[in-house]
């Protein structure tokens, strides 16, 4: 157990200590933070401009109440008297003195048509907000005239369909939020596993593939026993992954946790807190762990096999295709029914062990499958990795220490039978 | 517990068309410093790699420490490759100590020990830098600082002096001598004859994948002693023509006859005092293990082509 924490280690220090591993997961993070944070603090900072904004009312019955709605969201505004001449106000907007203004008519309360007169045009979010402002303070203007008027302001916002399920007792108003949050999550989580069982893959291989080359292995195989080097070698990786996700899971996190309240007090009518409840529970994000990191281990004994039965990085590059396309083909049937169980015998497809962290957790989160048939992909992937390990073992074994051509299949096979 | 630290019985292994070890026999004894002598190409490598179960003989057995070089069999031994493996990335401290925890040291005698090596070959102020930035040669002083660090019973190393300038031969020579002084085994090839012949007690010659001779160096050249003599002396030579004996070779300033008997060493030496010339030397020559290889292997003048060579490096 000690040689194979020495390993690990090795493993580990080295790739993190690496430049690449650094830039690569600390910087891009940070990078893109930083580029979010700053157009969003710049766009905020327009918007927040220090020059006023100004309005006319000429119908006299609206132009306060639009005025302060504006205000809300954080404009300078200033209501001018209706006797004062356009031309007026469009000098002190070439003077910059102001940077535009609203032009309210019987137009604005009869059909919702307004002017905003400045040198450049509204930006879309500023139009957004002054057309709300607008047709708001007009259809309140209206509505208080009607008797009617609830049931119109509810129609007005927009019907609704409640999703009802003839299956018994599945979640009442919360159903078609699980139904969206299941399936962002599972194709968010699909994605993730691809990535990392072929990112760290490819690590693994090219690690062994290093070792082999520079005949390193030759040494230390005196000293270690090819199944503990190999293990040291997979955990290593996985270690160094682990860091590099739980790096970036944990900058999505700060990013989720400040910045959606901070974007939502600057625009507080937007409605950021309906985006939360589509975020992942805990719950799924363990079932995603533990897909993660069976899947990882079961493509990561494939790779170092890969990689020992190769000598050259040409080798290995043809080598690894049927790997790739182990992780590929899964994912590719995952996208054409990633939005629900699709063709039912999919779902046995996605017992396949291999198959199973890109297929059967999405659907484990989208509710699609029975809990037992999740149950049984962990089992089948538990038993997977098993006789994986132990074939990935003594092929490893055996192609440490070869030399030239890459084996045929045949050749492998007596690699298995004999080491 | 059996004396021998190796032994090889029948060995033989091909490559393909290519036969790299032919039938291949050796023992040899612990505490022995022996060497593996050959040109390049003849199965040396191949051997040594059969020895650590790199490769496995296709017929005969191969025995380390009294049976099969299994794991904790070739623990016990600091194997130096040909070809040098090191983690080019790492640096020269902490492979080094990576290798001795690895061999069951702890950390800090793996450290303390590394740094005294280190120290020791002149490497101390690299110890920080990564290994590729090093010279070859300290490359491989590096390497061969891993293979002795775990203090191992054995020691195996392969072509270990090539590419190292003469001074760091020296210092390396040094080393192995006292190495073996310790009373550890040594088996280590080289092409280099000279060095062999310094160095060993023990050699095993190898040509074409067979072996030619093995044994005890002072022995076989005692044996090998075909009996030539170095005359030298001032005066008229026809008394070495009255002698009768055929084959002499004039070398510099001497003459070499080649004699077979005890009786003869006499003759010459009656002959030249009567002749009445005056003798400046008399020497019975032992062969160079140069000669007593060319003698038995003939001039290998023609190495195999790499391409056979391809699975065995």
């Amino acid at each position: 157990m000690r040689q194979v924490w020495i390993v690990l280690r090795r493993e580990y220090l080295e790739r993190v200590k690496t430049k690449g591993f650094i830039l690569s997961t600390i910087a891009i993070p940070v990078l893109m933070l930083g580029m979010i944070g700053l157009s969003a603090f710049l766009g905020i900072q327009a918007e927040r401009s220090e020059r006023e904004l100004a309005l006319v009312d000429y119908t006299g019955r609206i132009g306060e109440e639009v005025a302060s709605r504006v205000r809300s969201y954080g404009y300078e505004m200033e209501l001018v008297d209706r006797v004062v001449a356009l031309d007026e106000l469009d000098q002190r907007v070439l003077e910059d003195e102001l940077e535009g203004y609203l032009v309210l008519d019987d137009l604005t309360l009869s059909e919702g048509v307004f002017a905003y007169r400045g040198k450049d045009s509204p930006s879309a979010l500023r139009r957004a907000l002054f057309e709300n402002a607008v047709v708001e303070t007009a259809l309140e203007l209206h509505l208080s005239t009607m008797e009617s008027a609830g049931t119109v302001r509810a129609l007005i916002e927009g019907g609704q369909l409640d999703y009802e399920s003839v299956v018994e007792s599945t979640g009442g108003e919360g159903a078609e939020v699980a139904r969206i949050r299941g399936i962002a999550t599972g194709f968010a989580g699909a994605f993730l596993l691809y990535l990392t069982m072929i990112l760290y893959g490819q690590y693994v291989l090219r690690s062994v593939l290093d070792e082999k080359r520079n005949r390193v292995v030759e040494v230390v195989i005196s000293s270690v026993t090819p199944w503990r080097l190999m293990l040291g070698k997979v955990l290593g990786v996985g270690s160094m992954g682990l860091t590099q996700v739980g790096i970036w899971a944990g900058s999505g996190a700060v990013l989720a946790l400040f910045g959606i309240p901070f974007i939502a007090a600057q625009f507080p009518s937007t409605e950021l807190g309906g985006f939360l409840q589509y975020l992942p529970g805990a719950g799924d994000i363990a079932l995603l762990a533990v897909y993660c990191l069976l899947g990882y281990f079961l493509f990561a004994a494939l790779f170092a096999a890969v990689g020992a039965m190769c000598s050259t990085e040409e080798d290995a590059q043809q080598a690894q295709f049927p790997l790739v396309m182990l992780l590929v083909v899964p994912f590719i049937m995952q996208m054409t029914t990633i939005e629900g169980g699709g063709f039912a015998w999919m779902d046995w497809v996605a017992l396949f062990p291999y198959f199973s962290p890109v297929m059967m957790f999405p659907r484990a989160v989208a509710g699609a499958v029975p809990w037992w048939m999740v149950a049984l992909s962990l089992v089948f992937m538990a038993l997977a990795l098993v006789g994986t390990a132990w074939v990935a073992g003594r092929i490893y074994r055996v192609g440490i220490l070869m030399q030239g051509k890459r084996p045929t299949l045949r050749e492998l096979v007596r690699w298995v039978r004999t080491a | 517990m059996t004396e021998l630290a190796v032994r090889l019985s029948g060995v033989t292994k091909s490559f393909g068309s290519h036969t790299a070890v032919s039938d291949f026999d050796l023992d040899i004894p612990r505490g022995a410093i022996v060497g593996l002598l050959g040109p390049n190409g003849s199965g040396k490598t191949t051997m040594i790699r059969m020895i650590m179960a790199i490769l496995l003989p296709d017929r005969g057995t191969v025995e380390l420490f009294g049976g099969f070089p299994d794991f904790a069999r070739r623990s016990r031994v600091g194997y130096l490759p040909e070809e040098r493996g090191v983690y080019e990335k790492m640096k020269v401290l902490e492979q080094l100590v990576f290798l001795g925890e690895l061999r069951g040291l702890t950390r800090q005698m793996a450290r303390s020990r590394a740094g005294h090596w280190l120290e020791r070959l002149g490497l101390a102020e690299w110890s920080g830098k990564k290994v590729q930035e090093l010279s070859k040669g300290m490359q491989q002083k590096v390497q061969f600082i891993g293979t002795v660090l775990h203090d191992p019973d054995m020691l195996i190393l392969d072509e270990p002096f090539s590419g190292l300038d003469p001074i760091n031969q020296d210092v390396l020579e040094a080393i192995v001598r006292e190495e073996r002084e310790r009373g550890k085994t040594i088996l280590f090839s080289t092409h280099l004859m000279e060095q062999a012949e310094r160095l060993c007690e023990r050699v095993c010659l190898i040509s074409r994948s067979r072996k030619v001779l093995d044994g005890d160096l002072k022995k076989l050249k005692r044996q090998e002693r075909s009996g030539a003599v170095a005359v030298e002396f001032e005066g008229d030579d026809r008394w070495l023509m009255r002698l009768g004996i055929r084959d002499i070779e004039r070398v510099d300033d001497a003459h070499h006859l080649p004699v077979v008997d005890q009786a003869q060493y006499d003759a010459i030496l009656a002959a030249a005092m009567q002749a009445g010339v005056a003798l400046r030397r008399f020497e019975v020559l032992e062969p160079s293990l140069r000669e007593i290889f060319v003698r038995h292997a003939g001039e290998q003048a023609e190495e195999p082509p790499m391409a056979a060579m391809g699975g065995g490096r």
